[in-house]
This record gives structure tokens, C-alpha cells and sequence, in this order.
């Protein structure tokens, strides 16, 4: 009973927050482009709030620039549990066209912090973006919610 | 009191941080440090062929990552010392200005979106999917387009999509006016913008501010008017305000979308025939080029053996316009609050403004990587 009433309420109601960690910021502004009436992403309960200490969707677009190395599992830990990483673009996955001789990155991200779900391409649609968070949002946080307790 | 802010914020889109000095409420100073999104793009182009590095010049910024690969293109055209044909040169035109349209409203956009008017917010952010459609039918793709080469344009634009273009262009025209006069009329947003982060035309020359920002400070500079293709074929009007305030730099950016539309519907109707794509012998050499990017001028100084990169250095004009913002905006600003909303008002781009600065902790000797030289001689890893 009071698992499936906690069900319904992580369901329904996400908070997201945005890293970049370097990336060209093509994601973060498909990312942007998402909120837009067109998309509308609060039509299905997602709110995003840029803000770690209540995000239950951690979005991650860039390949791991230098300072991020250690911040980012600082970042991780201040999301409260249930919580789920999706990471946005090709950068995060390989490092794309940065990563060659000569740069300052460290990819992939799922060195650092556990990812969820990846979305690539440079950049993403935004269609493709709300589609992936829509499809392993909602009931990965309530699998993990239930795991824990 | 030091207050910070970011580098994870809710009103920052970018990493950053902000270290405002504070006295009581206002805010009396800021410090700026950047070196968070720092990729070494500039050393990765190094040694390789233009063919390899025009998609790295392309991922410098995203919201104006067309004007990196025109610059980077024309550069080489420009040590050849050709130029691309006539046609090229005017779709480079439509393609630029749409990415000015889309780029200008996501700034406004952001800017609303820190004073809390949630409403103008999304209008523009509505206004602005159509213009996306519009680069995506002339160039393949909504963000990174890969659209230039060296001599001229990848693929040419069809009649049709012209004809789509002309209609979403019209459209946005007809419904355009009522937002600028939204911000310009409204009681709330006025006092949120007038007399906001005040920067006089003396100190935006200081601070060597470019771009919509340096315009709203009575600076009457436009890149446009030098280029060619736009001093001999199209006509239009340099947009420009005394005020200097978070007010004026938005106005700035709202009417300079009026004169894009204007010159894209030109362009259009003016298209000369012909080829879009040339061959070009590039010779040894070296070039500096300039273009104004939706936030100012961008220049990119390269030089060449003839097939590889020798040296590449890349100026963008975001770390001028955040420095101004740092030394000249923040001088008296009522509330934090108001602080963000003035830095929003600059259109900050922190994925182009990245630098690095490169401590030797034993000698404590600091190398700042700047101009074209200095990049060969530091090696990051």
C-alpha cells in the first residue's frame, strides 16, 4: 500500500538538474529548447530546477573536463536517494571530437558517477531527449526507491 | 560579504562561478572564475588538416557554432586568397542571421527567465522553435550544422525550402512586434531593467566590450558593414541605444532581430545563381579573420604549412563582455538578485570563453595562454 502511494508520487513529480561538464553546450541548449511550449516538459511532471540537493534526474552532457573530476561524485552525493543519471550527448559517452591527442578531458563519465541511460548524438534531439527521460525516468526512480527500503 | 554563485545554479545554464562582493544587500564588485568547461580545442586542431579541425572550430560554442566554422572557413579562403562564390556567400548570409534570430532570443529568453516573467519566457522560447525549423530545412540540422567547407557551402538550398523559409520569416514578422513592446512597456519589467547594471560608453571601451553589448553603450561598431557581401548587396541599419542598462542591451538584441529578418528576406529574394562550392589551393601562409558572432566579434588568426594546422588561435567575444559585466556593470547593483539578472543581460557563453591559466608549483612561475605563439610552447598533458 504505502509502496505503490510512493510509487504514484516519485512517478509524477521529478526534479531535474543539469551538469555540464564541459561539453559545446549544443546539448544544454536542445536541453532549453525542451521547456519551450512546443515540447513543454512540465506537461509531464518534470520540473527542472538546476539544483543538486533536490534533483531526483541528474542530466550530465560533456566529456569530463578537469575540474569535474572530483566534483562530480560531490555533486552525486548531494542528490538525495532515489536518483538517476542520464547523460546527454556523445561527449559523456567517448568524448567525441575532443577526444584526441593533446586535450584536457576525461571520458567516459561512467568512470566518475553510474549512469543510467545515455542519449547520444551531437547534439540530441530534443524530441529524443524527452523521449529517453520519459521512457527510464519515472520507473527507474520508483525501482530504486523500492530497492532501497 | 562574499556571496557565490554557481558553478551549479539555478539561474546559471553554463558552469561559472560568480564571487560577488557585497556590502549589506548591494553589490558592490565581482570576481569571475572560469576554467570548468576547459576542453584545449585550440591544441587538439593543432597538426591536423582544415578538413579534421572545421568540426572542432564548430563545437567551440553551440548556440553559435555556425559563425566559428564561416570564420574558420574564410580564414583559409583568405590565406588562399579567394573567396567563395557569390552564392555561397549570400547563403552563408541567411544561415548566419537565422543562427543571430534564434541565438538573440535564447538570450532574451534566459534574461526573463532570471527576473522571474515566466510568460515572456516562453514566448520567446516559442518564437524561437520556427527559426530552428528554419536552419534545419536550409541546413540539415538543428544545432551543429556542417555546413561550410573551404570555398563555399556543403549543400545547395532548394527553391522549396527557400519558399518554407520566406513563410516561417513572414509569420514571425507578423506576430514579432508585440514582445518588444511587452518589455518596453511593462511597468514591472521596467523597473526590474532600467537602470540596472549601468556601464558607460568610456568604460565598455575600457573594457574593450563588443557586440550587442557594446551597441547598447553608444557604440555604433557593426562587423557586418565591413564585409562585402553585405556592404555591396544588402542594406540595413546598425542597431544601437545610449542607455547602457540591462534594459537597453535587451531592446538592442530584440531589434536587431527586426533588421536579421529584414536581411534574410533580402538575401533571399536577391540570390544570385550559380555554384555554391569551389575548389581552393591552400598555400603556406598565415590569416586573421573577423566576423560578428550573435555576441560580438569572433577572430580566428591561423597559420598554415599549406596542408596541416601550424598554429590556431581562437578569440571569442564572451570573455570580453563577461569581464566588462565583472568590472564595469557590478559596480552598483542594488540586490543579488538584480546581479544575476545583469549577468544574464550580457548573454554569457562560457563553453567559447574557456582559458587556462597554467601555474608552475615550483617555480610558481604563470604562464596565461594567450595570442598565437604561447599555444605551441605549453603542453597540457
Amino acid at each position: 500500500m504505502l509502496d505503490s502511494l510512493k510509487d504514484v508520487i516519485r512517478k509524477s513529480s521529478i526534479h531535474a538538474c543539469l551538469i555540464n561538464t564541459g561539453g559545446c553546450n549544443g546539448c544544454d541548449i536542445e536541453i532549453v529548447a525542451l521547456l519551450s511550449p512546443r515540447y513543454d516538459l512540465e506537461q509531464y511532471g518534470i520540473y527542472f530546477h538546476n539544483n543538486p540537493r533536490e534533483a531526483d534526474v541528474i542530466l550530465v552532457t560533456g566529456p569530463v573536463a578537469e575540474q569535474w573530476k572530483e566534483n562530480l561524485q560531490r555533486i552525486y552525493a548531494k542528490a538525495p536517494n532515489p536518483k538517476i543519471v542520464v547523460a546527454i550527448g556523445a561527449c559523456p559517452l567517448s568524448g567525441h571530437v575532443f577526444n584526441q591527442e593533446g586535450s584536457a578531458i576525461y571520458p567516459p563519465l561512467n568512470e566518475f558517477i553510474p549512469v543510467d541511460a545515455s542519449v547520444p548524438g551531437c547534439p540530441p534531439r530534443p524530441t529524443e531527449i524527452l523521449g529517453a527521460l520519459l521512457a527510464v525516468g519515472p520507473d527507474a526512480i520508483a525501482a530504486k526507491g523500492r530497492q532501497k527500503e | 560579504m562574499i556571496v557565490p554563485i554557481g558553478p551549479i545554479h539555478p539561474a546559471l545554464k553554463e558552469p561559472l562561478r560568480l564571487k560577488l562582493q557585497t556590502r549589506g544587500e548591494k553589490v558592490i564588485g565581482a570576481e569571475i572564475d572560469y576554467g570548468y568547461v576547459h576542453r584545449g580545442i585550440e591544441r587538439v586542431m593543432e597538426g591536423k588538416t582544415w578538413q579534421k579541425a572545421v568540426y572542432l572550430s564548430e563545437r567551440v560554442c553551440g548556440i553559435c557554432s555556425y559563425i566559428h566554422t564561416q570564420t574558420f572557413t574564410e580564414t583559409f579562403e583568405k590565406i588562399a586568397g579567394e573567396e567563395a562564390p557569390l552564392r555561397a556567400q549570400f547563403l552563408r548570409v541567411i544561415a548566419n542571421e537565422l543562427d543571430r534570430i534564434q541565438s538573440h532570443l535564447l538570450a532574451n529568453s534566459t534574461y526573463f527567465n532570471t527576473i522571474e516573467h515566466e510568460t515572456l519566457f516562453m514566448y520567446m522560447l516559442s518564437l524561437r522553435e520556427p527559426v530552428m525549423d528554419a536552419i534545419e530545412l536550409l541546413t540539415g540540422n538543428r544545432v551543429h550544422m556542417a555546413w561550410n567547407v573551404v570555398g563555399g557551402v556543403r549543400l545547395d538550398a532548394k527553391e522549396v525550402h527557400l519558399k518554407s523559409i520566406m513563410n516561417i520569416l513572414d509569420n514571425l514578422e507578423s506576430q514579432y512586434a508585440r514582445y518588444p513592446q511587452m518589455f518596453e512597456h511593462g511597468p514591472l519589467l521596467g523597473l526590474r531593467s532600467k537602470d540596472v547594471g549601468y556601464m558607460s560608453k568610456e568604460d565598455s571601451i575600457k573594457a574593450r566590450a563588443v557586440g550587442p553589448i557594446a551597441r547598447a553603450s553608444s557604440i555604433t561598431e557593426d562587423l557586418r558593414t565591413e564585409k562585402p557581401v553585405y556592404k555591396d548587396h544588402l542594406d540595413f541599419n546598425v542597431i544601437w541605444r545610449g542607455e547602457g542598462d540591462n534594459f537597453a542591451r535587451n531592446m538592442n538584441r530584440f531589434d536587431e532581430v527586426t533588421e536579421s529578418i529584414k536581411i534574410i528576406k533580402q538575401a533571399i529574394e536577391n540570390l544570385p545563381e550559380g555554384k555554391v562550392r569551389k575548389k581552393v589551393n591552400i598555400p603556406a601562409g598565415y590569416a586573421d579573420n573577423r566576423n560578428e558572432a550573435p555576441r560580438g566579434e569572433v577572430a580566428y588568426m591561423i597559420e598554415t604549412n599549406g596542408n596541416l594546422i601550424k598554429n590556431i588561435s581562437i578569440r571569442t567575444p564572451s570573455i570580453m563582455n563577461i569581464d566588462a559585466c565583472a568590472r564595469y556593470m557590478f559596480k552598483d547593483v542594488a540586490t543579488v538578485a538584480d546581479a544575476v539578472a545583469t549577468y544574464a543581460s550580457v548573454d554569457p557563453c562560457i563553453a567559447c570563453t574557456e582559458r587556462v591559466t597554467i601555474i608552475d608549483e615550483e617555480s610558481g612561475k604563470v604562464h596565461e595562454v594567450n595570442g598565437l605563439h604561447n599555444v605551441k610552447s605549453i603542453n597540457l598533458k
